[in-house]
Formats: C-alpha cells, structure tokens, sequence
C-alpha cells in the first residue's frame, strides 16, 4: 500500500478506535520489514558483443601514439615462468575468500563503470564549501593539506567536471594502449592457455597481456590520487583489489598485471603532465581579477552580479574560463558562447523576472520534484556527476568492451568540460545578477550557486551531455534530450535562472556537444 | 492533563552557495520522534469513559545556532529559522483504561536571512492509544499508575523532507512503544518520566543518489534511524492547576552528522537535551476549558537547531 492510500483509509474510518488500528497495523507492516538498501550500482558480468580488436589504432587525445609508452614482450605462453604464473592463478582461485568473490562480482561488471561510481562518490564527498572564518573571509582549499579544514578538493561543478574528463581521458588513453600491445604480442588470457583454469566472468578472446584491468587500476588510482588526494587510502584498496580480480577470474597472471600496472601509470604520468599547465591553478582567480570583472559590467551599465551568502563569497572560479578545453580552440570555445544575456535594465530582464517570482511561487509538487531530481548541488556527484549516471545505464546495457566504454566517458565528459569552460567564461564576461539579487522577494528553493546567472550552468552541462550521449546511443536520443530540458527548468523551478539563462545555456551545450561529435565521427572508432 | 510537547528543531546548514538551511520544523522533529506530544499524549493521565478532549495548540519556535554535528554555530545564510505550529488534537476515553488520541499539526517555516523559502503544510497525523496498566494506592498516600502506550504516525501531505532545515517534516511513518511511570502524592505532588522506542520507516527523495555519514548511496531511498526518548518531570497538581517540569532527551540510533557547512540531512543523527515547563489552568467560569502555557529550550544538541519554544493552547472537554 502507499502511504497516500493508508491516510485515506485511516480517515474514512468512523472511529478513532478503528483509526488508530489501522494506523499501527500500517505502521508495523512498515517498520517491521528490511530496511536495508542496496547502495551500489550492480549488474551482470560484462560480455562485451565486440571486442574491438582494432581499438589500438583509434585516434589519440593527449598520447602522441599507443606505443608511446613502450611495454616489454612477455614471456611465452609455454614457458615455465608463465605456467609457473598460471598455476598461481589456480591455487588463488582455490582458496578465495567471501570479500574476493564479493568484489570479483563488482569489478567483472565492468572496470569503467565501477571506477565512475567510484568517482562520483568522491566527488560527492569533497563537494562542499569551505566555511567562513571568523573574520568573514573564506579559505581557499589547499592540495597540499587535504585533510585541513577546508578539504581539499571542493569539488564543485567546474572541478568536476574537469576531474571526470581527465579520470576519463586518462582511462581511454591507457586502455588503446593496451589493446595495441595486447594485439602486438597476442599472448592469450590464462583461461585460454590451460583449460584448468576456472573462468570466472565470461571468456573472451581478448590477448592477457597486458591486463586491461590492471591498466585501469594504475592509470585511474593516479589521476584519482592526484584529484582527490586526502581520499588515497580508499582509492588504492579499490586499485589494489580490482587487480586481486584480475587475477581470480582467470582472465590475468601476474606479469598480466604487472605490465598493466605499469603501464597505466605511466600514461598517468603524461596525463597529469596536461593537467599542471592547463590553467587550473589560476582558476580561482585574484581580487584583482573579481573587482575588474564587476567593473567592466558596471561599466557598460548593467548591475553586476553580488554574492547572495552571508558574510559574501568570492564568486566559484572565476578563471574557469580560461581553462584549456579538450577538442576546441581558445578562439573555438569563445565561439560557440552564446550571445549577451538580455540587459538588466530591459523589459525583457523584467518580464523574465517575474516569471522566475510567479513560478517560484507558485511551484507545483511535480515541479519541486524536478527541481530536487536535478538539483545536484553541495553533496552530491555534480551536473556532470548525474549525466555519468545516467550514461552508465547506457554503457552497461550496450556490453561494450572496456576501451569503448572508456571511450563514451571520455567524449562525454570532454564536452562537458569543454562547455564548462565556455560556460564560466561567459558567466565572469557578463557578471549578471541572479534572480534573487535583482528581487529581494524572490525566494528559493535549492541552493542559490554562487556566480552570475548567464548561462545557466545546468543547461549547458546538460544539452552537450545529451547530444554527445545521442550520438553515442542514438536511441535513446529523444530521452536525453527531454532529459536535458528537464534538467534546464528544473533552475527556472527553483527560483535560481532565468528562462533567458536556460535557452543561452541550452544552444551553447548543442554547439559544444556537436563540436565533440564531429571530434567523434573522426576517431577511428567506427 | 499535562501538555506540551515538546518540539524539536533541527539542525540545518548551508549549503554550498549561500544557501543554507536550517531546519526542519522544530516540531516535526519532534512530533515525530514523540507522536501526539501536546496535551495528554505526554502525560500518566486517562480521560474517563466517554469523555472527549478537543485541544487546539499554537506553536512559535526559534533557533539562531544549530550544531553541525558536535559544532555549535551560527549561519548568516538562515539567520534565525522560525517554525510555527498549529496542532489539533482529540482525545477520547474508551474505558477508565484506555484513552485514544489523534493529532494533525499544520506547519509553516521561514528563514529570517538568507535567500530560501519557507514552507508549509499539513504534516504527520499521530495516533496514540494509553492503556493503563497498573493503578495502585501505595501505603494508603501515594498513587502509582504504569501506562503501556502505543503510538503510530503517518505523513498526510506530499511534502518533501529534502529541504532541511526549511522542510515541514521528515516524510517517515512512524510507530512508537511506550512504557511511562506516574507517582503522585495526596497532597498534589507528582512524579513521572517515560522511556519510548520509535521505529521509523525509510523515506523517499525525488533524485536518486545522495552522500551521508560517509557513504554514497546510488538510491532514492534511505535508510531511516530508529529514535529512543526518555522524559522525566515533577510537578504539581490539583483541581485547578497542573503545573509539570522536566526534562526530554532524544537519541537517534545512527545515521550521521551534518558535515562542515554541509546542508542537513533526512536521516541526520539528531539529538538533544530540552528542558520544558508548563503550565495548565482550568478556567474557574468555564466549565470544560482549560488554559495551557508552555516553554521549551533546547539545552544541548546535535544535528538540530538551539530551540526555543512558546505554546499556547486551549482544550475543552465534554461528554458524549
């Protein structure tokens, strides 16, 4: 029964005896049931349709080749070494224990998908503001004491967004790489070689060397290491275990792993080398830099956007903007920006004002459903996060191979930091005030962020999620898309964007989403 | 009869932009945790066989510090969170041994900084039903009364609990198990404390992953805490007046803290400590009606707002 139709019952009850009867025996069938929930995202071993043998030549992002990190021969299957390594995979799987079993089943549902939750659990966790000091000023979140107050990271929308692109890219550097040594030297998984050896998730005809899992394990531990360094522990226990399974399922022996390891630390490396010169440590920006920015808007006439919180934030990222994005130009991204916003002196400012007050106002329980649903703010996985989410439901039901899936993460989430890019940049051009500064009365009902209204971020994030996730799944197209308006009024819904936020937000995510598609279709991948 | 019940806040904090938040409903904490808790719901009394007792109870409840966990603090995103309370509740006297009560209290939120928005609303309906156990003259002056009591709570509107602290309520069912102990002397000195369970159902959210007390949960649904109470009062009585003292303290057992500058949670560990005082008083010219005059204050908490409570209410009592 719903709780709806117990309160109806229990009322149309004549007697208060026959009420609260109804009300205990309702409230015991309730109470007395589990409780628990099931927390994790789960599904069934992966069995890739397509093992995408030629994914070693597809078109590299931040690589200058696959072989650029150079993975020694291994030795033959039919040496000693290598059955020595084999019945070592047998006696593991002989005396596996409960936790192992437990976490071979998370991790052959796919190394891609996992590590993504994983990731935007993180994001979750570190997404939270740093409080005020007593004297009204703010603390910036330092990498080299994460543990502080505040941690390090805060990992607001423009970080995450970023984060999951390199976690992403990373991921789909490290695995072409595999596939072109895995295909180079062609030496098969343990299953193959002895068929004593239990196979554990499905059996494929994937080469074992090196282990695609173990490149996942290296190459995302350091990213994530190096993004969320106050949460090392947790990432290299999930590292350590995802390579534990490798082994039990039958599909790796240790020089497998060893070489995957290695490698995947090592297009780590090259990674992280792009992201300490991308402009993220300047993105917070200066005083200088926040003062000159409200100025310029003051200066054309406009009332500059103020931070709503009590005692006043600096704006979130204030050189976001100037960012180095994954598939456009500088100049591109400025581009496919969308125009000014309607000046806040303009009748249209005015009728887009009142319409935020008589819809935040006069919100239906669908519409405050909505805005809750894509609300995404402080504890939570991000805009970016919740597209992640959605996408995994994509990814997992396709049963793609590892390097594929890694290749949906890496292009949606490039558009996503692409747009972000260009989204902050023309939030700090033109500094407008959000609804709530430009009415007092207007009341929300989420969080008010912390930046200028134009564009909105939601919109932006989310048109660019869903037309890459449409190239990618055509049929679920016509979803994301109404998805991605939903996500968009959801701000209208709270009180925080103006209709004119949403519609500059939405055009600016389909250019950008297109510019990755066209990145896409030249790819090598299809 | 003793009154009030008292309410609780809860403690909520900002958010990442400046929102922040505060609090659900001060009463809807409580209410929840201690079902029915204006008029005789809290108290050793029992209505007499037919009798009925119509209350109607007015609430205004302020808090400007809440805890952040163990964290005492203020928030100039919420300023202080004003929760008023409008209660109906009747009671009615099955037997000399059983009295039965229902309560629907209406609720409105408001946030005197920042930029959220208030709320309101129909919140949980409390059915409560005290069977008296034990009835006892000990040495000829003193009379002991046990109390078996039973409560269920159950939601009668949609509102959503994902709003903390400006939320009407935390969205639970709830069924609660009471045993309560009552010693009072001839002359009208009295004695009384209780201990409760409450178990409280899961709860719902409109998205499908949320982060507390360390965990990442890729769910709608969360896992709701049950809640222990205990009450103790003194107090005084006779024809005319009825005037209780004491103590309530709340345990939630489990669920986790609000983190630095984190928004409150459904499912926060929310506890405190209050001390309350009432004053009731049978209007001498109008049979039937009886005057009641609380004060509650939140003395230590976690996870909910420093509350501070005023009710007044205004019960009349007639046969049927």
């Amino acid at each position: 029964m719903t709780p709806r139709a117990n309160v109806h019952h229990a009322m149309s009850a004549p007697r208060t005896a026959a009420v609260m009867a109804l009300c205990v025996v309702t409230s015991l069938a309730i109470t007395s049931c589990d409780k628990s929930i099931s927390i994790t995202e789960v599904g069934a071993p992966l069995q890739p349709s397509n093992v995408d043998a030629g994914a070693g030549a597809w078109r590299m992002i931040v690589m200058t080749g696959p072989d650029q990190v150079a993975v020694p021969a291994p030795t033959a299957a039919t040496s000693d070494t290598y059955l020595a390594e084999v019945a070592a995979v047998k006696s593991a799987q002989a005396n596996m224990t409960d936790a192992q079993r437990r976490a071979l089943s998370v991790w052959s549902a796919g190394g891609v998908l996992h590590w993504n939750e994983i990731e935007r659990g993180l994001v979750a966790r570190y997404n939270l503001p740093p409080a005020p000091r007593a004297d009204g000023t703010y603390p910036v979140p330092d990498a080299e004491n994460p543990f502080g107050d505040p941690q390090f990271p805060f990992a607001n929308p423009p970080y995450a967004s970023r984060a999951y692109s390199y976690v992403s890219v990373a991921q789909y550097e490290a695995l072409k790489a595999a596939w072109y040594w895995k295909y180079k030297y062609n030496r098969p998984s343990p299953a193959r070689v002895d068929a004593s050896v239990t196979t554990l998730v499905p059996a494929g005809d994937l080469p074992g060397y090196p282990s695609e899992d173990a490149v996942l394990s290296g190459v995302t531990a350091e990213m994530l290491k190096s993004l969320f360094p106050g949460a090392l522990e947790e990432i290299t226990k999930a590292a350590a275990e995802q390579r534990d399974a490798a082994v039990l399922s039958g599909r790796a022996t240790a020089s497998d792993v060893a070489a995957g390891l290695a490698l995947g630390k090592a297009v780590a490396t090259l990674v992280l080398a792009r992201a300490a010169n991308d402009g993220m440590k300047a993105a917070v920006g200066t005083p200088a830099l926040w003062q000159s920015q409200a100025a310029a808007a003051t200066a054309r006439g406009e009332i500059a956007w103020a931070s709503q919180e009590s005692p006043a934030r600096p704006g979130m990222l204030a050189n976001f903007g100037q960012v180095k994005a994954w598939t456009m130009t500088p100049a591109e991204v400025v581009a496919a920006e969308p125009l000014a916003p309607p000046s806040t002196s303009s009748q249209q400012m005015k009728d887009d004002l009142a319409e935020v007050k008589s819809t935040v106002t006069n919100l239906t329980r669908e519409q405050e459903a909505i805005a809750l649903k894509w609300n995404d703010g402080v504890g939570t996985p991000t805009p970016p996060g919740h597209w992640n989410a959605i996408a995994s439901d994509y990814v997992r039901s396709a049963q793609m191979s590892e390097v594929r899936a890694a290749r949906a993460f890496a292009l949606l989430n490039m558009a996503m930091h692409d747009v972000a890019v260009g989204c902050w940049d023309t939030k700090y051009r033109y500094y407008n005030p959000r609804p709530a500064q430009l009415d007092p009365s207007i009341k929300t009902f989420i969080g008010l962020p912390n930046f200028p209204s134009y564009p909105s971020g939601h919109s932006t994030f989310s048109s660019a999620a869903a037309t890459t996730l449409g190239y990618l799944f055509p049929d679920g197209a016509t979803s994301f898309n109404s998805m991605a308006a939903e996500a968009g009024m959801s701000r209208l819904y709270g009180g925080i964007h103006y209709r004119s936020d949403i519609t500059g937000g939405s055009e600016h995510g389909k250019r950008v989403g297109a510019a990755v598609v066209s990145y896409a279709r030249a790819d090598g991948a299809f | 009869m003793r009154p009030l019940a008292p309410s609780f806040s809860q403690a909520r904090a900002p958010s990442r932009h400046a929102i922040t938040v505060s609090t659900l409903g001060v009463l809807a904490l409580l209410s929840i945790a201690t079902p029915a808790a204006a008029q005789t719901l809290e108290d050793a009394e029992m209505l007499q066989p037919r009798e009925m007792h119509t209350t109607a109870m007015f609430g205004r409840d302020t808090w400007d510090q809440y805890w952040e966990g163990a964290l005492k603090r203020t928030n100039g995103n919420i300023g202080t969170v004003t929760t008023r309370t409008i209660t109906g509740t009747v009671a009615y006297g099955f037997s000399s041994k059983l009295t039965v009560l229902a309560s629907l209290p209406y609720i409105t939120t408001e946030a005197s900084q920042g930029v959220l928005h208030g709320e309101s609303g129909r919140q949980d309906l409390t059915v409560m039903a005290k069977y008296r156990v034990i009835n006892a003259m000990i040495a000829g002056r003193a009379r002991l009364k046990l109390l078996a009591v039973g409560g269920a709570g159950i939601p009668t509107a949609d509102y959503t609990p994902d709003f903390l602290p400006m939320s009407i309520g935390l969205h639970s069912r709830s069924l609660t198990g009471r045993a309560a102990l009552h010693l009072q002397d001839r002359t009208g000195w009295f004695v009384d404390g209780y201990g409760q369970r409450v178990w409280r159902s899961n709860v719902t959210l409109d998205r499908s992953t949320y982060f507390t007390d360390g965990q990442f949960v890729a769910s709608n649904e969360v896992l709701m805490p049950d809640v222990a109470d205990y009450r103790a009062t003194i107090g005084f009585q006779n024809t005319r007046w009825c005037i209780p003292v004491g103590l309530t303290e709340q345990r939630t057992l489990g669920g986790g803290d609000i983190r630095r500058q984190d928004m409150p949670f459904v499912s926060n560990r929310m506890d405190f400590t209050m001390g309350h005082a009432e004053v009731m008083y049978f209007l001498p010219r109008v049979a039937g009606l009886r005057l009641d005059l609380g004060a509650m204050h939140t003395l230590r908490g976690r996870n909910v707002g420093q509350s501070t409570t005023i009710m007044t209410g205004l019960t009349y009592a007639l046969h049927l």
